[in-house]
C-alpha cells in the first residue's frame, strides 16, 4: 500500500463570477521513504495539489471529488479538528518563502515548540528542549541561542532550517516541500536540498518536492509527476522521464531548457501560446492547442493517464519517444525534432564600453540625530571589464554580488563612488554632460516589465515616453516608430491600445524589449529579463533577444543568476562575488574550464536538468552563506567559503590575471588550473590543479608574518 | 532600539516646537494687532500698554517668540482680561475633568472595539458583520454634537432616565457624579470606537492572509490557536499607533461633548473664550492640548517599539 | 492547429500564438471601477439620495417661494401646515426655505472645502514623498505638528477671526483639512517612486515634475478621489459642528448646522420641525458621502487586485 495516494482528486476555487477548476482528476502515489517530484509551470496545479492534501486551500477553494488516502485512510471526509491532528503530525509542510512563512513576532523556538505542544501535549519546558534539539538536528549553529531569536534576526537559509525543524518536530511520515528553495540563493539552495535528503534518510520519511525547476528535481526525486493545466500528464521514475519523455509537453519543456540549446548550438524550442484558462478548461487534451503533434481527435477526446507499463504513465494519444515494453528504462537520446535552426551569430566588433576600477559604496549611517557615517556597503568593488560591439556579456553571481548594481551604474540609475565608465571617448561616471548625451544609447531592460510600466498608461504611451522625454521627432514620427517596434518584437499593432496588465508575462517582456529599443540604443543592459518567466515562455524571449541583436548589431550586458540562461545567450561571461569580478572569459572557456573556485562551486551548485549529472555531483558546491558586504573579508573576498583558501588569501587581494590567450581572466591565488595557451580543452570535472608556485606562496606568507 | 527611542523623542520635541511656531503665527493673524486681539474688546489702554511692554513688541519677532514660548514652558499661559484670572488657573480648574472623560472614553472604546473588530473579522461577510459595519459606519459619520444632542433628548428629556440638572464644574464633580458623566462618556465612546473596530477588522483580515497563518495551520494549530496565538497579537500591535494618531480627534470630540452636556472642561472654556473673543485662552489651550497629544503619540510609538520585536531588536 | 517547428520559431508570432485574443477588450479603469461600484446597492442608494438632495436644495427655491429670512411676528413657531410645509421658526421665518438655503450652504462649503483640502493634500504628499530626504523630513514634521493640534481648535480659532462668512469658511476648512490625505498620498508616492517604471523614466532623462505629473499623480488618483469624497463629508461635518457651537454660519444665512443651533434652543418646547429635518439631512448627507467614498475605495482596490 502506498503511503499516500491521490485518486481522481478534483479541486475547485470559487471566484466571484467563475470557478477555477484548479485540479481536475489528479492521480498520484508515493511510497514510504520515496521522494516524489511534482513539476510544472506556474498555474499547472502543483501547489494546489500540495494544498489539497493539507486542506490549506485559499478562500473559496475545496476538494470536490476523489480520494486522498494516507496509509489507506481517506483524508477528505475528516472533520477540521481531525484534519488538524494529521497536519504537522503525520504530514509536515514547508513553504517557499521562510521569511513570510514564519510569525514575525514570535521567537523561532516558540514556533517550533508549538508543534509539539499541539500534538504531543508537551509542557513549555519539554517543548522548548525539543525545539532546541530539532534546531541542532537541522544543522542550525548554536541552537540554544537561535531558539530565542526572531525570524528577522536569522539569514534566509537559517530561516528555512527553522521551518524544516518546525515541520519535522513530530517526525511526520511525509514532508511536503512547496518550492522550498525558490526564495533562496543557489548556494543555500543546495544546502537546504541536501538537508532535506539527509533527514529523509535518517527519519525514513517520504518527501513530496514541488518545484518549477527541472534541475532541482533531477538529482533529488526518485519519481516525478509532470503537471499541466490541473492534471498529471506524465509520471515515472526520474531517470526514465529525463531519458525518454513520452508526453509532448514534457518533451517540449526539456527542449525549452537553455542548457539544451547551448549544448547543441541551436535555437531554443518555445511552446506557442499560453496554458488554457482553467475557469473554462477545453474539452479533449488540454495541451492540444499548443502541441506540435496534435491531431483533430486530440481536441475532442480526453486522453487518460496510462502507458505500456504501470511504471511509466502519460496522458497522450500520440506519445513521443520510445515505446517501453518492460519496467526497465530504455536509454534514449534527445528527440530529433527539437530545433534545427542554428543560433544566429552576431558580428563582434570594437570595444563599445570600457569599465575601469568601478566602485559603488552605500554609506551606512548611525546615530539618532546627526547621521554619521559608520561604514559602507561595498556593492561594487574595483570592477573592470569591456563590452564589445555586437556581443553579449553575461554577468552571473548570487544575489547581493553586485551584478545588478553594475547594471544600474552603467545606465545611470546610480552614481558611481569611483572608477570610470568609458563610452565614446568620454567618462560617464564623472561627466554628467556625457551621461545626458548617451542616455539614448544605453538602455535597461527590467526583470519585471510589469513593474517597469506605469499601470495607468496604455502601452502606446509607455513606448512613446522615452521619445517624448528625449523630444525625438514629431508626434507622427513617434507613432510610426512605435508601430514599427511592435512589429519587430512580434506583437500586433492593435495591442498598442491595451494596458500592461492585459498582457501575459512573456508578452510584457516583449513590450519591455520594445521600449528599450525605442531610442535605437547601442547597448542594452538586461537585468534578469527572463527570471520571472516559465521555461517555455522564457525561450521565446531569449530567441527574440538573439534575433534583434543580430538585426540591429546590439550589445547586451545580460545579468542573471541563472547560469544556463547566461550560457545560452552570452559570448563572454563575467562571474561576480561580493562586489568583485572574480572571473571573466569566453563563455565556453568559463563553463568548461573555470579557474576560480567560486565559479567551479557555482557550476557544481546550480542544479542541472539531467539526473546523471546531478547524481554524479556528490558533496560539492559552496559551503556557508554569503558574508556581509558591510565589512567584507580581507584579501580575497571568497576565502571564507573557499576550499583552497590559505593565509595568503586573507592578506593579499588576488589581481585579475590572464589564464589563457583567449582573454580568460581570473582573480585567484590558488587557481584551479594554470595559464593555458589552449583554453579550449576542458579540464576533467572536479580536477583541482594545485597552486602553481608553492614556493612563492610560502615566501609571501613568510614575508607577511615577518 | 535606543537610537529609535532617542530619535522619536527628539522628533516629538521638534513637533512641539513647530506647534508653538504655528500657534505664535496664529497670534499674528489677529485683527488689529496681537495685543489688541489678545486682550479682546474689554481691554483698557492701560493694559494694552502694559502688555505691549511685557511682550516686548519692539523687539525682533524671534525674541518675542522666545519669551512667549519660554513663558509657556514655565506654565505662564497669560492673563484672561475678560475673566480677570490667569489662564493657567482657568486651565487648571478645567483640564482634570476633560482628561478624565477623554481617558475613560479612550479606554472604553478600545475595549469595545477589540471584541467587535475580531468578531467581524472572524464572521466576515455575514449578516452580523454587515450590520456591525453599518452601525459603526453611521456612528463614525454622524457629527458628535448630533449624537450628543440626540442622546440628551432621548435619555434626559424623553425617557427621563438621567436627571436634567447635572453640571460638572470640577474634577471632583466628575468623580462623584457618575450619572452625570455616563452620557458624555457614552457619546465619545460611540463616536470613537468605530475607527478602532474598523481598523482591527481589516487588520485581522490582513493578518489572516499572511503566510505564517498557513504555516500555523500546517503544523496542526486549530482555529482558536491561530487566532489568539498568532493573529490577534500581530493585528493589535499596529493599532497602538492608530490610538496615538486618534488622540487629537478624541480631544476634538470632547470639546463638542462638553458644550452639549455643559461640562466645565477645557472644551467649554475654549468655546466660551472664542465667543467672547478671548484669543489668548484659545491659543494657550490649543498649544497645551497639542503638546499633550504629541506626548500621547510618543508614548504610543514607544510602546509599539517595545511590543514589536522587529523594532525592539533592531 | 498544426504548426511546424519553423513556424513556431519565426520571430513574428501571430497574435493567436501569443494568446492575445483571449484578452478582453481594453476598458478604462474608471469603467471597471464603476462596475464594482454599481454592485454596491447601498452606495447606489447613497448616490441617488445625494443627487435628489442636491436637486431639492438648488431647484426647490424655484418652485417654493417661502421666506426664510424675514421675520413675521404674526406667525412664530408655527407647526408644519398649509403655507409652511415645515413650519416657521421663532421669528416666523419659513423653515423649508431656510432648509433649502442651509442645504446649499452646507454643500457649497463642504464640496469646495473638501476639494481644496484634497488638492493641497495630494500635491503636498506627492512632493514630500517623491523628493524625500531633507525636504520630506521638514515637510513631515510640519504635518506632525498640524496633526497634533486637534482640528477643532484650529477651526474655532480661525472661525473667530474670519468666521460667519461662507466664503471664508470654505478656506478655513480647506486650509485645515488636508493633513490626513497628505499622509496617505505621501505613503503611496514613496511606494511608487521605487517602482521600476519611475526608474525607467528617470533613466530616459525624465525630470522630477515630469515624473510626479505622469507617474505619481495618475497612480494616486484613486486615493485622491476616494479621499476627496471623505474630505467633503468631513467638511460638512466640521462646518455643521462649528455652526452648532455658534462659531460658524449663523441665522439667517445659516447652514444646516446653524439651523440646529437655532432649533435646539427650543427642544424643551417640542418644536421638532426646527430640529429634526436639518438633523436628519446632515446625518444622511454625511453618511451618503462616506458610503460613496467607501464604495469607491472598494472599486479602486478591486482594480488593483486584478493587476
Amino acid at each position: 500500500m502506498p503511503l499516500l495516494e491521490l485518486k481522481d482528486v478534483r479541486t475547485e476555487i470559487r471566484l466571484k463570477r467563475s470557478t477555477v477548476h484548479a485540479l481536475d482528476g489528479v492521480n498520484l502515489s508515493i511510497e514510504a521513504g520515496q521522494t516524489l517530484g511534482v513539476v510544472g509551470e506556474s498555474g499547472c496545479g502543483k501547489t494546489m495539489t500540495a494544498m489539497s492534501i493539507m486542506r490549506l486551500l485559499p478562500n473559496g477553494g475545496a476538494v470536490t471529488g476523489g480520494e486522498i488516502l494516507l496509509e489507506g485512510r481517506d483524508l477528505l471526509p475528516l472533520s477540521d479538528a481531525e484534519m488538524a491532528k494529521v497536519r504537522g503530525n503525520d504530514i509536515g509542510m514547508i513553504f517557499q518563502d521562510p521569511m513570510t512563512s514564519l510569525n514575525p513576532t514570535m521567537s523561532v523556538g516558540r514556533q517550533i515548540s508549538e508543534s509539539v505542544r499541539i500534538h504531543k501535549g508537551y509542557d513549555k519546558k519539554q517543548a522548548h528542549e525539543r525545539a532546541v534539539e530539532m534546531l541542532s538536528f537541522v544543522g542550525m549553529p548554536s541552537p540554544q541561542r537561535r531558539a530565542l531569536d526572531y525570524p528577522h534576526q536569522l539569514s534566509g537559509g537559517m530561516r528555512q532550517r527553522a521551518m524544516i525543524a518546525m515541520a519535522l518536530a513530530n517526525e511526520p511520515k511525509l514532508l511536503i516541500a512547496d518550492e522550498p528553495t525558490t526564495a533562496l540563493d543557489v548556494t543555500v539552495q543546495k544546502q537546504i536540498l541536501g538537508l532535506i535528503d539527509s533527514i529523509k534518510e535518517r527519519l525514513g520519511m517520504a518527501v513530496i518536492l514541488v518545484t518549477h525547476d527541472l534541475g532541482v528535481i533531477a538529482g533529488r526525486a526518485d519519481k516525478i509527476a509532470v503537471m499541466y493545466a490541473g492534471r498529471v500528464v506524465e509520471t515515472t521514475n526520474t531517470e526514465t522521464l529525463y531519458a525518454n519523455p513520452r508526453h509532448p509537453y514534457t518533451e517540449a519543456l526539456f527542449d525549452s531548457l537553455p542548457e539544451r540549446g547551448a549544448e547543441s548550438g541551436t535555437k531554443l524550442y518555445s511552446i506557442p501560446g499560453l496554458p488554457p484558462d482553467l475557469t473554462k478548461p477545453p474539452a479533449g487534451c488540454r495541451f492540444a492547442a499548443r502541441c506540435r503533434y496534435a491531431q483533430p481527435s486530440c481536441r475532442e477526446q480526453d486522453p487518460q493517464l496510462t502507458g505500456e507499463t504501470s511504471e511509466h504513465q502519460y496522458a497522450c494519444f500520440f506519445p513521443v519517444g520510445e515505446v517501453e515494453r518492460s519496467a526497465k528504462a530504455v536509454p534514449v537520446t534527445l528527440t530529433e525534432e527539437t530545433s534545427a535552426e542554428a543560433i544566429p551569430q552576431s558580428r563582434i566588433g570594437e570595444p563599445l564600453l570600457t569599465v575601469r576600477n568601478l566602485v559603488k559604496e552605500y554609506p551606512i549611517t548611525a546615530g539618532a540625530v546627526l547621521r554619521r557615517k559608520i561604514g559602507a556597503v561595498s556593492a561594487v568593488a574595483d570592477v573592470s571589464f569591456t563590452i564589445y560591439q555586437g556581443e553579449t556579456l553575461g554577468l552571473v553571481g548570487e544575489s547581493g554580488c553586485g551584478k545588478t548594481t553594475v547594471g544600474k551604474l552603467l545606465v545611470g540609475l546610480e552614481d558611481a563612488t569611483g572608477g570610470e565608465i568609458g563610452y565614446g571617448g568620454r567618462d560617464l561616471a564623472a561627466d554628467r554632460h556625457a551621461r545626458g548625451a548617451v542616455r539614448r544609447e544605453i538602455q535597461l531592460m527590467f526583470q519585471d516589465s510589469y513593474a517597469a510600466m506605469n499601470p495607468r498608461m496604455r502601452v502606446r504611451s509607455v513606448l512613446r515616453e522615452p521619445l517624448d522625454i528625449q523630444k525625438v521627432g514629431d508626434k507622427a514620427s513617434r507613432d510610426k516608430r512605435i508601430a514599427e517596434l511592435f512589429d519587430q518584437v512580434g506583437l500586433p499593432r492593435t495591442a498598442l491600445e491595451r494596458y500592461p496588465h492585459e498582457f501575459s508575462g512573456g508578452q510584457r517582456q516583449r513590450v519591455g524589449l520594445a521600449r528599450a529599443l525605442t531610442l535605437a540604443p547601442k547597448l542594452i543592459v538586461a537585468d534578469e529579463p527572463v527570471s520571472a518567466l516559465d521555461v517555455s515562455i522564457q525561450s521565446q524571449v531569449l530567441n527574440l533577444m538573439k534575433d534583434l541583436q543580430v538585426e540591429f548589431g546590439l550589445s547586451y550586458l545580460f545579468i542573471s543568476h541563472d547560469l544556463s540562461v547566461v550560457r545560452y545567450l552570452s559570448d563572454r561571461i563575467g562571474v561576480m562575488y561580493l562586489g568583485k569580478l572574480v572571473e571573466i572569459g569566453p563563455a565556453e572557456s568559463v563553463y568548461a574550464n573555470p579557474v576560480h573556485h567560486y565559479t567551479r562551486g557555482l557550476l557544481d551548485t546550480i542544479p542541472v536538468a539531467d539526473p546523471a549529472v546531478e547524481k554524479a555531483k556528490e558533496d560539492k558546491g559552496i559551503v556557508g552563506e554569503l558574508p556581509s558586504a558591510i565589512d567584507p573579508p580581507s584579501g580575497c573576498r571568497f576565502r571564507t567559503r573557499c576550499p583552497a583558501a590559505q593565509s595568503l588569501c586573507a592578506e593579499q587581494e588576488p589581481p585579475l590575471v590572464e589564464f589563457g590567450t583567449n582573454g580568460h581572466l581570473a582573480a585567484c591565488h590558488f587557481p584551479l588550473r594554470r595559464f593555458d595557451g589552449d583554453a579550449g580543452e576542458p579540464a576533467a570535472v572536479g580536477e583541482v590543479v594545485l597552486p602553481s608556485q608553492p614556493d612563492a606562496i610560502d615566501d609571501a606568507t613568510e614575508s607577511a608574518t615577518a | 532600539m535606543t537610537a529609535y527611542i532617542v530619535r522619536r523623542t527628539l522628533q516629538a520635541v521638534l513637533t512641539v516646537i513647530l506647534v508653538s511656531i504655528i500657534t505664535f503665527g496664529l497670534l499674528h493673524l489677529l485683527p488689529g494687532g496681537m495685543v489688541r486681539g489678545l486682550l479682546g474688546t474689554h481691554a483698557n489702554p492701560q493694559s494694552i500698554a502694559q502688555l505691549s511692554a511685557q511682550m516686548g513688541l519692539n523687539r525682533p519677532l524671534f525674541m518675542q517668540y522666545l519669551s512667549w514660548f519660554g513663558n509657556f514652558l514655565h506654565g505662564d499661559f497669560g492673563w484672561d482680561y475678560f475673566k480677570q484670572q490667569s489662564v493657567g488657573s482657568l486651565i487648571q480648574g478645567t483640564i482634570g475633568q476633560s482628561m478624565y472623560i477623554v481617558g475613560l472614553s479612550l479606554v472604553l472604546s478600545v475595549l469595545i472595539s477589540i471584541p467587535i473588530g475580531v468578531l467581524q473579522a472572524v464572521r466576515r461577510n455575514t449578516l452580523l458583520d454587515h450590520t456591525l459595519t453599518f452601525v459603526s459606519f453611521v456612528l463614525w459619520g454622524i457629527p458628535t454634537f448630533l449624537i450628543a444632542f440626540l442622546m440628551l433628548d432621548l435619555f434626559v428629556d424623553q425617557l427621563g432616565w438621567i436627571p436634567t440638572s447635572n453640571e460638572i464644574a470640577s474634577f471632583h464633580d466628575a468623580l462623584t457624579q457618575p450619572q452625570a458623566i455616563i452620557l458624555p462618556v457614552a457619546c465619545l465612546t460611540l463616536t470613537s470606537f468605530a475607527g478602532y473596530s474598523r481598523y482591527l477588522r481589516s487588520s485581522v483580515l490582513d493578518e489572516l492572509t499572511q503566510e505564517y497563518v498557513r504555516t500555523a495551520i500546517a503544523k496542526g494549530a486549530g482555529r482558536r490557536r491561530v487566532l489568539y496565538g498568532h493573529v490577534l497579537r500581530n493585528a493589535m500591535i499596529p493599532m497602538i499607533t492608530l490610538i496615538g494618531l486618534s488622540l487629537p480627534a478624541l480631544v476634538g470630540g470632547a470639546v463638542i461633548i462638553e458644550n452639549v452636556f455643559n461640562i466645565q472642561g477645557i472644551g467649554l472654556l475654549t468655546t466660551q473664550a472664542a465667543l467672547t473673543n478671548d484669543f489668548g485662552v484659545t491659543l494657550a489651550i490649543t498649544m497645551l492640548t497639542a503638546a499633550l497629544t504629541v506626548l500621547g503619540s510618543l508614548i504610543a510609538d514607544l510602546s509599539y517599539a517595545i511590543l514589536d520585536p522587529r523594532v525592539r531588536l533592531d | 492547429m498544426t504548426t511546424t517547428p519553423e513556424e513556431v520559431l519565426s520571430p513574428e508570432p501571430t497574435s493567436v500564438e501569443l494568446g492575445l485574443e483571449s484578452v478582453e477588450k481594453p476598458r478604462s479603469m474608471f469603467r471597471r471601477g464603476w462596475e464594482v461600484f454599481a454592485e454596491n446597492k447601498l452606495a447606489l442608494a447613497a448616490l441617488v439620495f445625494l443627487v435628489a438632495f442636491i436637486l431639492l436644495c438648488y431647484l426647490g427655491p424655484m418652485f417654493y417661494h417661502g421666506n426664510g429670512t424675514q421675520s413675521d411676528m404674526e406667525a412664530v413657531t408655527l407647526p408644519p401646515g398649509a403655507g409652511h410645509p415645515l413650519g416657521t421658526d421663532e421669528n416666523g421665518a419659513d423653515v423649508l426655505a431656510q432648509f433649502f438655503k442651509g442645504g446649499q450652504l452646507s454643500l457649497n462649503v463642504g464640496v469646495l472645502g473638501g476639494v481644496i483640502s484634497a488638492v493641497i493634500g495630494t500635491l503636498y504628499g506627492a512632493i514630500s514623498g517623491y523628493f524625500g530626504g531633507w525636504l520630506d523630513a521638514v515637510m513631515m514634521r510640519v504635518i506632525d505638528a498640524l496633526m497634533s493640534i486637534p482640528l477643532i481648535f484650529l477651526l474655532i480659532y480661525l472661525g473667530m477671526i474670519w468666521g460667519h462668512d461662507a466664503t471664508l469658511m470654505i478656506w478655513v476648512i480647506g486650509l485645515t483639512g488636508w493633513v490626513g490625505i497628505t499622509r496617505l498620498i505621501r505613503g503611496e508616492s514613496m511606494v511608487i517612486k521605487v517602482r521600476d517604471y519611475v526608474a525607467a523614466a528617470r533613466m530616459m532623462g525624465g525630470s522630477g515634475p515630469h515624473i510626479i505629473r505622469k507617474h505619481i499623480l495618475p497612480n494616486t488618483i484613486g486615493t485622491t478621489i476616494v479621499n476627496t469624497t471623505f474630505s467633503i463629508a468631513g467638511s460638512i461635518f466640521y462646518l455643521s459642528t462649528l455652526s452648532f457651537i455658534g462659531l460658524g454660519l449663523e441665522s439667517p444665512h445659516a447652514d444646516l448646522g446653524g439651523m440646529l443651533n437655532d432649533g435646539t434652543q427650543f427642544v424643551d418646547q417640542g418644536y421638532w420641525w426646527m430640529i429634526y429635518p436639518a438633523a436628519i439631512a446632515i446625518i444622511l448627507v454625511i453618511l451618503a458621502f462616506n458610503v460613496i467614498g467607501d464604495a469607491l475605495r472598494d472599486a479602486f482596490e478591486t482594480r488593483l487586485q486584478k493587476r
